[in-house]
């Protein structure tokens, strides 16, 4: 098997990297793919609380470089999907634990066993960013519709480049239909003209995200989300589906809306 | 309401004005070329303009120029001689230039 390993960046923190990971990771199993998510962020370990499994954790990722345990010792299983594995960061470690080398033959090891390594990458663009994109053979840019955000997104887009990564993509995480609307906000438009890489998806500003994170179980299970439906959509298209990217993504307010989705989860 | 107040004092609405302000931004993060990159500029200048007028090469200076809300590329060259007619192509220049 020759699987693909994607890095999930962005530059700037907090615009949703780990969301995007866990919930593409689970919607790829959920169609039947096998999938391990490193958590690269050695030192601000997150990933697991997000998917669940912090009390599973024996070895991590450091444990594995410094030949500590077996690779699949450090594997967790997810508690729903069979084909879903973490290997969680260490949380006591410093970020030069790991060096790029090492990261690129554990993602060469991995995929030789499983069709997608997707990578949690720190914010920063340091050394835990060059340790995330090492084995990288694609990279999907995480940025929120604000000008900080976007301005590191570019920063990132330009080290990629620089690296000749080919395949760059992005995420526009917590867009505000709302805001857009009445002009206070840039418009996926906007900043895709901005930052001129493919876009593969957009995710909406939502509650549902951190009252899923508040359960540890990925948004992407909740058939009747939105939002899980975007990740959906993403993962297929990582698979190489042809789906438009809905301009206008139905409100979640409003008696309508609220009415068109008990027809449609029934 | 809001919205009519704002357009009645003529403010533009948020998003555009961050839309604006980030062609900028970048366009300014983006040009912090590198000095091989800058040298390849150069003698690219250096080729087409060969084609036209007869140049002090060594005099070719390139620099960039940032202001508040645009960013140019400043190019000075002396210039010895103009052709009557342009050379047919920069890398023909380059050889007459060359040869003679
Ligand atoms: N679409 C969204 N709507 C609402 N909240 C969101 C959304 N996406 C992410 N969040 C929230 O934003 C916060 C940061 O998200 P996340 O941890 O995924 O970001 P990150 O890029 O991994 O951060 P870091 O750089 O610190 O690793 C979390 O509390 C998360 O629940
Ligand atoms: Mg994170």
């Amino acid at each position: 098997m020759a699987g693909t390993t994607i890095v999930i960046t962005s530059g700037k923190g907090g615009v949703g990297k780990t969301t995007s990971v866990a919930n593409l990771g689970t919607a790829l199993a959920l169609r039947g793919r096998s999938v391990v998510l490193i958590d690269a962020d050695i030192g601000l370990r997150n990933l697991d609380v997000v998917m669940g499994l912090e009390n599973r954790i024996v070895y991590n990722l450091v444990d594995i470089i410094e030949g500590r345990c077996r690779l699949e010792q450090a594997m967790i299983r997810d508690r729903k999907l069979n084909t879903l594995f973490l290997i969680p960061a260490a949380q006591t470690r410093e970020k030069d634990a790991v060096h790029p080398e090492q990261m690129k033959e554990l993602c060469e090891k991995l995929e030789q066993n499983f069709d997608y390594i997707l990578v949690d990458c720190p914010a920063g663009i340091e050394r835990g960013f060059r340790n995330a994109v090492a084995g990288a053979q694609k990279a999907i840019i995480v940025t929120t519709p604000e000008v900080s955000a976007i301005r590191d997104a570019d920063r990132v887009i330009g080290l990629l480049e620089a690296e000749l990564m080919k395949d760059i993509n992005l995420i526009i995480n917590r867009l505000n239909h709302k805001m857009v609307k009445r002009g206070d906000m840039m418009s996926t438009e906007d900043i895709c003209s901005l930052l001129a890489v493919p876009l593969i998806g957009v995710i909406p500003e939502s509650e549902e995200v951190v009252i899923s994170t508040n359960r540890g179980i990925p948004l992407v299970h909740d058939k009747r989300s939105d939002i899980a439906n975007a990740f959906k959509r993403i993962a297929s298209r990582l698979e190489g589906e042809e789906i438009p990217i809905p301009t206008e993504i139905p409100g979640d307010s409003g008696i309508l809306s609220k009415f068109k989705k008990l027809i449609w989860s029934s | 309401m809001f919205d009519a107040i704002r357009r009645f004092f003529g403010e533009k609405k948020s998003g555009e004005v961050a839309k604006k302000r980030m062609q900028i931004v970048l366009l300014h993060d983006r040009l912090s070329i590198s000095p091989e990159v800058m040298e390849e500029i150069k003698n690219d200048i250096l080729r087409v303009l060969s084609r036209y007028m007869e140049i002090d090469q060594k005099s070719i200076k390139v620099s960039l120029e940032k202001g508040d809300d645009y960013a140019a590329l400043v190019s000075n060259v002396h210039v010895r001689r103009v052709y009557r007619h342009a050379l047919s192509s920069p890398e023909n220049a380059q050889k007459s230039e060359n040869s003679a």
